[in-house]
């Protein structure tokens, strides 16, 4: 009879466990659906710093941007270093234009793992825009403070195995969903890049991150800060922009 | 007189002293041959790091040899001095090495990883040189001495040209006439981009450069990376190499401590090989010792057989020492005819591989890829190597006999009488 009771009560904690488990991934699925939905816009332009730090040196780049529904972009690099340097994300491909060749070149295969521009972050990086919910799945691992935010601490596993980074840990603010950090890893469970965020603003309803960085951990000493300054999202934006003749 | 009875007891057992004689004459004409062998190796080895990687003397700054494996141009050739910092251009780091009297000539070059747009090669790696001094001063084709041209020019000075391997070439599907896209890091950390015209096809029987190297003009290479007139190496090349060290304390006085200056005897492969020298000569000599366990078995029956006729020797007046020298000679007069015999056909191997390159890309199906050496290895003839592996195999096999040598001191002639 005790025998019966003690199983009983195993059972019954196992089966209210179990009937948990499924909240825990639908509640990881709706926080990654959250993230996602923070970077909906329907046209962004902004300015912008990306501040490379390597091996005790700073290079500091600016830049335009001109963004059309996380799809298409156009970058114009404006220091002096790299002036005349564009690119253009557009249907899923990359192209350059280089003012010493005065040629357009489409990034593609292995360059697209490639550093962009010296920075922490691969051109891979810049063109991805699908949305981490269609991509990855998520898990519930924990929760976590970072820099005095409460945060949801998920676990994303890639659902194809072509993706760049077969495995993301993110930390996801619960007052706002702004992503407040992310590992990235390879599949054998290398971390390849950590990406911080240290400052976003609530824009239009919308918290943007403003200032972020990025480690690849692949390189000694070496760090990206990105600043977005002059941001307008949803403004017109003519579609000649998003044209391979812009380029030129 | 003892000399003689050994000598003719040679000849007692024919079969026997022949087989002797060819195993120490193996061991020899291996040894000759494997350290002609080596020795080609090892020039092959010192001339290929000195005329691609180093000079006599190579100079970089301290932030590019930290990262030399990633051949990073961020980091040319800087002085420092009085507080101040500043960057040396390449004119006055070639006024500067040429000022020492040991210096034949000093060549700035720039090394740097590059990717290629549209290609089935993905990589290659962008040698920036001054063309028409580097000809002056150095053969690119350490087989043929010359400068490894086969097909059109080399490009011009500050032209948007370049010139590759054949290996390249033939890989990537590129002819002369052909663009070469690709992408580079600049000084400033950018993204540079550039469509060299290939001008020329070259074969320098490296396979490091002929399958991965695209050379161009270095003027035109410092304005696309922005350096400007700086240097990412500056490669010395003295009139005798023995003067490396010389050049090197010189420069490191004009250059400062900021600069990192090493002499090719400082490369890995070099210094490497120079370690292990001691290490061949112990294999040598292993098997000049297992060679002559022929020897030594040959003395051990010799005494075993002929116990009688120790036992009447010694019955007939001669000492111990005496019956030990007489079969100690034996096994001399062998090894002097072996190792004759060794000589003779290492010679002859030697000196046909010196006037014949073995093909080593055959050879080793490609396999040697990541060792700085040619596509073909001469062997190295040398009269003196000869006369030394000569002695060297007498002594060994000699060596080897004194001890069943000996064993012959030890027979009681009254005892061997009665067998």
């Amino acid at each position: 009879m005790r025998v019966m009771r003690f199983i009983v009560r195993i059972a019954m904690i196992s089966v209210c466990l179990l009937s948990v488990l499924p909240v825990f991934a639908q509640q990881a699925a709706e926080i990654l659906d959250q993230v996602d939905d923070n970077e909906i816009y329907e046209s962004i332009i902004h300015e912008g710093e990306m501040i490379i730090e390597y091996q005790g040196r700073t290079f500091v780049k600016t830049f335009k941007v001109w963004g059309r529904e996380n799809k298409d972009s156009f970058i114009e690099f404006t220091n002096p270093e790299d002036r005349g340097t564009k690119y253009l994300k557009k249907d899923g491909r990359l192209y350059v234009y280089s003012p010493d060749t005065e040629q357009v070149m489409l990034i593609s295969g292995h360059m697209l793992k490639e550093s962009m521009m010296g920075s922490d972050m691969s051109y891979e990086d810049t063109i991805e825009n699908e949305r981490l919910s269609r991509r990855y799945t998520a898990t519930f691992l924990e929760d976590e403070k970072v820099d005095g935010r409460d945060c949801w601490v998920l676990d994303l596993t890639a659902i194809k195995p072509t993706e760049s980074y077969q495995k993301r840990r993110l930390w996801v603010a619960k007052d706002n969903f702004d992503m407040v950090r992310a590992e990235f890893y390879a599949l054998s469970g290398s971390k390849l890049k950590e990406y911080t965020l240290i400052r976003s603003e609530l824009i239009q309803g919308q918290s943007f991150p403003m200032e972020s960085e990025m480690r690849d951990l692949l390189r000694k000493n070496s760090k990206t800060t990105f600043r977005v300054i002059n941001l307008e999202l949803n403004a017109p934006v003519s579609d000649r922009i998003f044209s391979t003749r812009n380029l030129r | 007189m003892l000399s003689v009875i050994a000598w003719r007891n040679i000849g007692r057992n024919r079969r026997r002293s022949i087989l002797c004689i060819t195993a120490v004459g193996i061991a020899v004409f291996f040894i000759i041959f494997m350290n002609s062998w080596m020795d080609g190796m090892f020039i092959g080895i010192e001339n290929t790091v000195r005329t691609y990687e180093t000079g006599h003397v190579l100079a970089v700054s301290e932030g590019f040899e930290a990262e030399k494996e990633y051949l990073p141009v961020q980091f040319p050739l800087e002085k420092v001095f009085g507080g101040t910092e500043d960057y040396f251009s390449d004119d006055e780091l070639i006024r500067l090495a040429e000022s020492l009297p040991e210096v034949r000539g000093a060549l700035p070059r720039i090394q740097i990883h590059a990717s290629l747009f549209d290609n089935v090669v993905k990589h290659a790696l962008v040698w920036g040189i001054d063309i028409d001094r580097e000809r002056e001063i150095n053969h690119f084709n350490l087989t043929k001495r010359t400068d490894g041209l086969v097909y059109g020019r080399f490009p011009a000075n500050d032209a948007n040209e370049c010139v590759i391997g054949t290996a390249l070439a033939e890989k990537a599907g590129l002819r002369i006439g052909d663009r070469i896209p690709l992408k580079m890091v600049s000084a400033e950390f950018s993204d540079k981009y550039w469509s060299p015209e290939i001008t020329g096809i070259f074969e320098f029987d490296y396979r490091k450069m002929d399958e991965d190297t695209i050379i161009v003009p270095i003027d035109r290479l410092q304005r696309i990376l922005g350096l400007g007139d700086r240097a990412q190496q500056l490669v010395v090349f003295a009139h005798d190499q023995r003067d490396s060290e010389q050049i090197k304390a010189g420069m490191e006085q004009m250059l400062g401590d900021r600069t990192v200056i090493r002499t090719w005897t400082d490369n890995y492969w070099v210094a490497m090989y120079r370690s292990m020298t001691w290490l061949y000569y112990i294999i040598f000599g292993v098997f000049q010792v297992v060679a002559s366990f022929l020897i030594v078995n040959t003395v051990l029956m010799m005494i075993h057989e002929r116990i009688k006729e120790i036992g009447m020797m010694g019955a007939l007046g001669m000492k111990r020492a005496e019956i030990v020298f007489v079969f100690f000679m034996e096994a001399v007069y062998l090894s002097i005819l072996g190792a004759t015999v060794g000589v003779f056909l290492g010679g002859v191997a030697t000196w046909v591989g010196s006037q014949f390159p073995f093909d080593m890309t055959t050879i080793t199906g490609g396999g040697m890829k990541d060792l700085p050496v040619s596509g073909t290895l001469y062997l190295v003839f040398s009269p003196t190597m000869l006369i030394q592996n000569f002695f060297f195999g007498v002594v060994i096999s000699a060596l080897c006999t004194i001890i069943p040598s000996l064993k012959s001191a030890f027979v009681e002639p009254v005892e061997a009488l009665r067998r």
